[in-house]
């Protein structure tokens, strides 16, 4: 089995004056070919930032500052910022939250879909603009040789999505990194992007990252979950187990606050307090104060346990037995 | 419903908004030319809320939920229609009347940087208006705040810090206190929860429903979350491009929708433990509401269209006890 990404004890920093913020702080993970893996996490767990680490795009003050990230057996944090520009974009494409930032707005769709493509390809303008003509299609935007001419602001925020998904898969990478690509959109909205999403990457095999905040769309398009939190992973595994079964106190924690799994009127079974500063986080368990099942240990590094054939949980107490060594 | 007479009573009501033509556009509009585009946000809403009752108002960007909210709340004037308050009509309330309704009805934002002053420290954002409107004395303040604050679940002793120094959720509770310190009995609550982490809205939606139960409040929850919606409140109403197409008691609308648009936000969203879904999305897009399609506003995405939702509005009917639907389909049966 040989991955397309590995990620090892990925490490990215903030110096600041007030000290260095580990926003990622030791993370791990592996992709396989055609895979999809959900990043999830809440606002400063560094599932972003992990996903920007991975391709370098990562500003000062913030510095990778140990790991290695493996993407076809090569390291992408010693290659040289040339090498770095001829994959993104070609190997690994990137979607945004926000498609009104990403795009330029004073440019047409046509212009910044031919750039794209000649940036790494030496062929004709026509050819280039039949190829963004085509995957405008395919992303399901109606009457592309018109729309192609417009400006960004023309479009709405879910046609905006789409343009930038259609930008992303032009020369059909291998991984695309989707940094909460539908978290913006409305409901009906979203479900198309969805399954836009699902079918183009059924078709053409690309793995992807899906970084969100949402459970719920995770386990709607996602082969495997990853939890992040305080700049660390704590769980991961197949995404059905672990919302059947989750191993940690935080996965836990998350699908009793999430409104939609509870009963209806009554009380949710709430997290207590709030997610540690990244600033000064102390040594053990990030988890441990808001933790119910907390014991003494935890105040010293949990361990990686075993849940399952493909599961692990970074705690000293998984909510179920580990598996045999 | 009820048969006593509902708290708020909105009838017909309807917002548009429109510029005002500058002088260089009047003398065009006088020779001709066509009038300044009308945004018609909410249009012809009828909606009643019994006391105690908590609604749900949903819809996509656009609908007009917050704009009907707003409303409500005193924010904006209607351009036409009726609101009832308390059986009263507002429009016959005396200057008593129409000062004691704007502080039994208070607004909570979405946003709570963009909604508490950053410049004024937290006794005096949640202490302030309960002293103008003489609800308790200053020199009570400080003990004042310091109850609301607990009430909140705030620490008292940060009532002298400004908003920046507090995290979202925190400051999601000053919003709440600042709105509860003038005794309301009505909250509308626009977004309330949307811009929190998961496990802090969890916090913020359980303090909702303890006040409910500690206040007797009355809330309109308005939400693009549907589980958030379904969580919280007894009846929902929902949008669509200005107008509400269903209305009904939260449960029944949840286990089996009567509008097509109400169906398919259903479907479309994801939901803890459906497992690998596939999306049957909705075609289209919500078209603008500056020109609305003629006949039913859904006709031009909905999947079982046919000729008479092209040309005829269907009215909001009964379409079971309690529930409204504003359909043509359901005449077929």
């Amino acid at each position: 089995m040989t991955a397309l990404l590995e990620v090892t004890g990925l490490k990215t920093h903030f110096l600041t004056r007030a000290g260095a913020v580990r926003a990622v702080d030791g993370v791990d993970l592996t992709l396989r070919a055609g895979e999809v893996l959900g990043l999830v996490g809440e606002s400063g767990s560094g599932k972003s930032v992990t996903s920007f680490s991975i391709l370098g795009l990562v500003d000062p003050p913030g510095k990778v500052v140990g790991g290695s990230v493996r993407f076809k057996g090569e390291d992408l944090i010693q290659a040289s910022p040339e090498r770095l520009r001829q994959l993104r974009g070609r190997d690994i494409a990137m979607i945004f939250q926000d498609p009104m930032l990403t795009l330029t707005p004073v440019l047409r769709i046509e212009t910044q879909m031919v750039e794209t493509v000649l940036a790494h390809e030496r062929t004709s303008y026509a050819g280039a603009r039949e190829r963004a003509l085509d995957m405008l299609a395919r992303v399901g935007i109606p009457a592309p040789q018109e729309r192609i001419r417009a400006y960004p602001h023309q479009f709405s925020g879910g046609m905006r999505q789409r343009v930038a998904i259609a930008i992303a898969m032009l020369h059909g990478p291998s991984l695309i990194l989707a940094d909460e690509p539908t978290t913006a959109l409305d409901v009906t909205i979203q479900g198309q992007v969805l399954s836009e999403m699902q079918r183009l990457v059924a078709e053409t095999g690309t793995a992807m990252i899906w970084v969100s905040h949402d459970l719920a769309v995770v386990e709607a398009i996602a082969d495997r979950i990853i939890v992040m939190y305080a700049g660390r992973v704590v769980e991961e595994g197949p995404v059905a187990e672990v919302i059947a079964r989750p191993g940690h106190p935080y996965t836990r924690g998350l699908l009793d606050s999430t409104p939609s799994a509870a009963t209806p009127g009554g009380r949710l079974r709430q997290i207590p307090g709030m997610a540690p500063s990244v600033l000064n986080l102390p040594p053990g368990c990030p988890f441990a104060p808001r933790c119910a099942h907390v014991r003494p240990e935890c105040s010293t590094p949990p361990p990686v346990r075993r849940l399952g054939p493909e599961r692990t949980v970074r705690c000293f107490a998984p909510l179920i037995p580990e598996v045999g060594q | 419903m009820t048969g006593q007479p509902a708290l708020l009573d909105l009838r017909a009501v309807s917002k548009h908004f429109t510029r005002k033509p500058d002088f260089a556009e009047r003398l065009a509009i006088r020779l001709g030319a066509p009038e300044p585009p009308v945004v018609r946000a909410v249009e012809d809403v009828s909606l009643e809320v019994a006391e105690g009752q908590a609604v749900g108002l949903v819809g996509e960007s656009g609908c007009g939920k917050s704009t009907l909210g707003r409303i409500v709340a005193g924010v904006h004037a209607r351009t036409s229609g009726q609101l009832w308050y308390r059986g009263r009509e507002d429009r016959a309330f005396t200057a008593e009347e129409a000062r004691r309704t704007q502080i039994e009805i208070q607004m909570i934002f979405q946003d709570p940087m963009n909604s508490l002053n950053p410049r004024m420290r937290v006794a005096d954002i949640i202490g302030e208006a309960p002293v103008v409107h003489g609800l308790f004395p200053s020199r009570e303040r400080v003990q004042r705040v310091g109850a609301l604050m607990r009430e909140v679940g705030l620490d008292p002793a940060y009532a002298r810090r400004f908003p920046h120094q507090f995290s979202g959720g925190q400051r999601q509770r000053i919003g709440i206190a600042r709105a509860l310190a003038v005794e309301p009995r009505f909250l509308v609550c626009d977004e309330s929860v949307a811009a929190l982490d998961v496990s802090i809205q969890a916090q913020v939606l359980n303090l909702f429903m303890d006040l409910r139960e500690r206040r007797g409040l009355t809330y309109l929850f308005i939400s693009h979350d549907l589980g958030v919606v379904r969580h919280l409140t007894d009846r929902v109403a929902i949008m669509y491009l200005g107008r509400l197409v269903e209305d009904g008691p939260t449960r029944e609308i949840f286990a089996g929708p009567n509008h097509p648009y109400t169906r398919a936000l259903l479907a479309g969203a994801p939901r803890i433990g459906r497992g690998r879904q596939t999306f049957t999305a909705l075609k289209g897009e919500l078209p603008s509401p500056i020109n609305p399609p003629p006949g039913c506003p859904f006709h031009t995405r909905c999947p079982h269209v046919f000729a008479r939702c092209r040309s005829e509005m269907p009215r909001l009917r009964p379409v079971a006890s309690g529930r409204l639907s504003a359909c043509h389909l359901n005449d077929q049966a």
